[in-house]
């Protein structure tokens, strides 16, 4: 990239490094005009109406400078959503991707029936939400739940699973796990896919052990994916949402130790009509997600190996 | 030697058919949901794990109740399109942003990244704006509109190209195939896998895209499946046994297409040899 | 260089109008619009002094359970006047979702549903059909035939923005099996604050299986009623919270010492409410008349369960938490004549009894309501009528659902595992305060 610049000053532009710039961008043209209208405009226009006491239904906002932003850092709660969607994030990507990952590994081998444990693995993806919910309802259900049914038998008492302040966020995080298990594993055999035979060939005569094989040809070949699945995963964690809305009402003992930023943006939004103040909670977050982001990108430089 | 390989095997089915049980939990749970009465639906004390008498008739009652003849084509219709815009437009661009060079790649590349990092809601309003001034409202046209292009998809083939032999790429320009000929014909084969994945995964969130399809398309003729199951569920007393029916006739098509798709995965290490 | 960029930006173009073209002719094939004539006829004649046949207006609601019978209502309707009417359902967060991104692009639907927390947005954002003339000019609706209560809900400055459609009060719901196990009356209209609590008391099993009461922390079809039943308020005549006021702490605190004794479980999501008492884990409960349709059709409920007035405090006040939905028109409507008469019909005595005997809800129409208890003739649901005379409309300002929400926040944790409610309550009284002072004006 440097190099393509510093070759543009010095000299006349060669025809084979302009025809790359050309189909480079039209090969990238559809997809960047399309983010821009569909996507990057409303971004901005988010953020710039962070800075405005929004007026009903788009019309009469009031410029009030950095306010949001100052009543959102002085509102404890703002802080509350910052670590609890931190500390969700931090539960549920880790154990996702190991899980996944072995259970991709697991899969892309000769195992007897894994077309049917891949299809299995995959369901939760697909059920609806309203039966996923209901099944975890009634889970976490302190009264007549199946976890405290079973509880109680063993002698142990009943867990507030849902309205405990301490363990209600890492009850969420167990639904957060199990139903993105399927979107890790699914990408994750689509990268091992990828991966030569060949190497493994030459590795057993070589006498490597599989977890030599897994060490040194597998995790290396995978990374590029990996490294996919850890980025997007960790921004779709950091934006939860969907989980806690539908466990956690604003009433739960609970709320402020469940409650995310997402949550926070759509209650702001949505609910109390106040799209500016929403607007700055969505720039807080992205701000949060491009730093967490931005690290990633320097730091796959160090275990992500491209070929 | 041998009957160690035979334990590790049978400890391994053991995990892997504990992480089916829990895995398969929900959908169990919606096929006997849907066979229930209302009571039992709710019933907790005693909990009603299987039905009495098989309730067949909440079926009927939400196949009369919704034209899901319909439901099935405006979503499959939508699901298709956005695939294909989706897995072609990606493609292009994450070819470009993994192997050429050209000014300007990395801030291009951190636009389709900041895509990914807002949360969809502040989206779908000015989303909203955009078709109702283009008088599109109700339409297929509509479902398919925010999944015109795919951030996710360029990222993801993105990686699935960053993962290619440069070797390889090299000796077909050296062959004579231009830029467009080397991604059409001989880089983008080798990602079957990942545009697998994308479509796989395209369908799927196209399919469980709820809040789009009910805020853009208010007719019933141009509803989706994941549209009509929200308002059965909006009911102030909601009848879980015909909500878990409509699930259960929602998800079936979408299960068999992950299952013939899946396919593609399972040849595994032992054929793909061949491909360099 | 320059042709360069040129032909490139053409290429874009070429693409982007393939797309376009292709969405294009796909929208023509796939879609069928209901009434091909509907934007013909309303450019012919957008101000149409009488109201024109094969006409299409959309009514959009938030209930599918009701929208089923209100279509039987719109297919009257179109045989009657050849209106065709629209009914397009939205759950109820999508529901205000949709129709404020509709509102901010001009395309509201020509009929919908109204609420309290949300008439101020709408119509002092001239969202709304300003309908006083028409009701004035018509001969069929007069607002002295609605509750007064329920019309000023959708009247700003004297102008009326939606028409009543039906209400809402709260009952006490009460397990006949439980009390008969247990020796106790079942609840009627003379029984007080002491009554219910002595009636809990002996409902309650030591065990934990069995509670006496359901409190739940709910404000609707909760506290707020003993709140009003007391003498206490949440909002002041002049727009201040009531939370601070000793009588309505005392309420507060009486409803908490439910749970505080051990009367009551600890519940405080919505869904788990119905739950406890479907599977009888208390012998009483409070539930809006909403509820009925899901109630009938739950066999245990059926069997065991029915429900009464809720009892006066101490010193007599009675209440019960009132509230009801509005039919309005939007301000952009193309169809603003055919839009009035649906609300016409829907509003007038013979629309709302027909409501009412299809047990949709408690029709508004003074008179009209007699027609819903014969829907659940199972239950003794005159008890929700009879309390219609003092009732008490659900308190509101401009902007509801925020200070409603912290309320909660903030009243959580002492209402789950005790602690000061006096306090608590001067805490919401303060957030409230400075909610409504900066709220929307």
């Amino acid at each position: 990239m440097a190099v393509m610049k510093d070759t543009a000053r010095k000299r006349k532009i060669p025809r084979n490094v302009l025809n790359e710039w050309k189909w480079a961008y039209i090969m990238i043209a559809p997809t960047i005009i399309g983010l821009f209208i569909l996507n990057i405009i409303p971004i901005l226009q988010t953020v710039y109406l962070s800075f405005f006491k929004s007026g009903a239904f788009g019309k009469g906002n009031i410029f009030i400078g950095l306010k949001n932003y100052r009543d959102m850092f002085s509102d404890v709660q703002t802080w509350y959503a910052v670590r609890n969607t931190l500390v969700y994030t931090g539960l549920v990507v880790p154990i996702t991707m190991a899980i996944a990952l072995l259970a991709a590994v697991v899969l892309n081998r000769r195992v007897r029936g894994k077309g049917i444990y891949r299809t299995i693995y995959f369901v939760p993806m697909v059920a609806a939400p309203a039966a996923v919910t209901m099944v975890w309802r009634w889970l976490y259900n302190y009264q007549f739940g199946f976890l405290n049914h079973i509880l109680h038998n063993l002698g142990i008492g009943k867990v507030k699973w849902t309205e405990g302040p301490d363990i209600a966020l890492v009850s969420i995080a167990v639904i957060g796990i199990w139903s993105t298990i399927g979107y890790c594993m699914v990408i994750l055999l689509a990268g091992l896919q990828e991966i030569p035979g060949d190497f493994y060939e030459a590795s057993e005569i070589d006498g490597a052990s599989r977890v030599n094989q897994f060490l040194h040809i597998t995790l290396p070949l995978v990374s590029p994916t990996l490294f996919f699945v850890a980025v997007t995963s960790i921004i779709s964690s950091m934006q939860v949402f969907d989980v806690i809305f539908m466990m956690i009402d604003v009433a739960n003992p609970a709320y402020n130790r469940t409650v995310s930023l997402v949550y926070l943006f759509y209650n702001n939004s949505f609910k109390y009509s106040n799209k500016g103040y929403g607007s700055a909670i969505v720039v807080l977050l992205l701000v949060i997600i491009m730093m967490i982001t931005m690290l990633q990108m320097k730091a796959q430089k160090k275990w992500v190996s491209y070929m | 030697m041998k009957s160690k390989k035979i334990r590790t095997g049978i400890i391994l089915h053991i995990v892997l058919a504990a992480g089916a049980i829990i895995m398969l939990f929900p959908f169990l749970w919606m096929v006997l949901t849907s066979l229930k009465s209302v009571t039992e639906s709710t019933s907790m004390n005693p909990y009603v794990y299987f039905p009495k008498v098989l309730q067949w008739d909440n079926y009927k009652a939400v196949w009369m109740n919704n034209n899901f003849i319909r439901l099935y084509f405006n979503t499959f219709t939508m699901m298709l399109l956005r695939v294909l815009c989706a897995v072609f437009f990606s493609a292009m661009a994450a070819y470009a942003f993994a192997r050429l060079h050209f000014p300007g790649k990395n801030f291009l590349f951190g636009i389709v990244l900041f895509q990914m990092m807002v949360p969809v809601q502040i989206f779908v309003i000015p989303q909203y704006l955009m078709v109702d001034f283009l008088n599109m409202r109700n339409t297929i046209f509509a479902l398919v509109f925010p999944g015109l292009v795919s951030a996710f998809g360029t990222f993801l083939l993105r990686q699935f190209f960053l993962g290619l032999p440069k070797e390889l790429e090299e000796s077909a320009r050296l062959d004579g195939c231009n830029i467009w000929k080397t991604f059409w014909r001989i880089m983008l084969p080798l990602t079957k896998s990942g545009l697998v994945a994308l479509a796989i995964f395209t369908a799927l969130f196209a399919f469980k895209d709820l809040m789009w399809p009910l805020i853009v398309n208010n007719q019933e003729n141009s509803a989706t499946l994941s549209s009509a199951l929200s308002k059965i569920q909006s009911a102030y007393s909601v009848k879980y046994p015909e909500l878990m029916a409509s699930s259960v006739l929602a998800i079936w098509p979408m299960m068999l297409l992950y299952i013939i798709f899946q396919r593609q995965f399972i040849e595994g290490i032992a054929t793909s040899g061949g491909k360099l | 260089m320059k042709k360069k960029a040129l032909s490139i930006f053409l290429s874009i173009l070429l693409v982007m109008s393939f797309m376009a073209g292709c969405s294009k002719n796909l929208n023509s094939k796939e879609t069928v619009n209901p009434d091909p004539t509907k934007d013909a006829k309303a450019s012919e004649t957008p101000v149409a002094t009488e109201t024109v046949k094969g006409v299409t207006i959309s009514y959009a609601v938030w209930d599918s359970n009701q929208a089923k019978l209100i279509q039987q209502l719109a297919d009257a309707f179109e045989t009657e006047t050849g209106i065709h009417v629209d009914i397009q359902v939205n759950g109820w967060s999508d529901y205000w979702t949709a129709l404020e991104a509709a509102a901010t692009g001009g395309s509201l639907p020509d009929t919908f549903w109204m609420h309290s927390n949300n008439i101020y947005y709408y119509a002092s954002n001239g969202q709304l059909l300003d309908l006083t003339d028409e009701i004035n000019s018509s001969s069929d609706i007069k607002l002295e035939n609605y509750p007064a209560g329920l019309n000023q809900i959708y009247n700003l400055e004297g102008r009326q923005y939606a028409i009543p459609k039906d209400y809402d009060t709260i009952g006490l719901w009460y397990n006949k099996t439980m009390f008969d196990a247990a020796g106790v009356a079942y609840p009627n209209g003379d029984w007080t604050w002491e009554d219910l609590k002595a009636a809990a008391e002996k409902l309650t099993k030591k065990d934990g299986s069995q509670y006496g009461i359901l409190a739940p922390l709910h404000n609707q079809e909760g506290y707020y009623n003993f709140v009003y039943q007391n003498g206490g308020t949440i909002v002041t005549p002049d727009k201040k919270s009531g939370y601070d006021d000793p009588k309505t702490i005392d309420a507060i605190k009486y409803y908490f010492d439910f749970v505080r004794n051990g009367l009551s479980p600890v519940i405080t999501g919505d869904a788990e409410r119905a739950e406890a008492f479907q599977n009888g884990l208390t012998a009483m409960a409070f539930f809006g008349s909403w509820n009925l349709s899901g109630f009938a059709a739950n066999e245990y409920i059926a069997k065991n369960c029915d429900v009464a007035v809720l009892p006066k405090s101490n010193n007599g006040g009675q209440a019960s938490i009132f509230n009801g939905l509005g039919n309005c028109i939007a301000a952009t409507t193309e169809h603003p004549k055919e839009a009035w008469k649906w609300l016409e019909y829907l509003s007038n005595e013979a629309g709302q009894k027909k409501q009412a005997e299809l047990g949709i809800a408690i029709s508004a129409y003074n008179g009209t309501a007699d027609a819903w208890t014969k829907a659940y003739p199972g239950f003794q649901v005159q008890a929700y009528l009879d309390m219609v005379t003092y009732a008490q409309i659900r308190p509101y300002t401009n902007q509801t659902s925020l200070w409603e929400d912290k309320a909660y926040e903030l009243l959580t944790n002492v209402y789950a595992n005790g602690g000061d409610v006096e306090a608590a309550c001067k805490e919401v009284a303060a957030m409230m305060n400075n909610a409504i002072e900066h709220e929307q004006k």
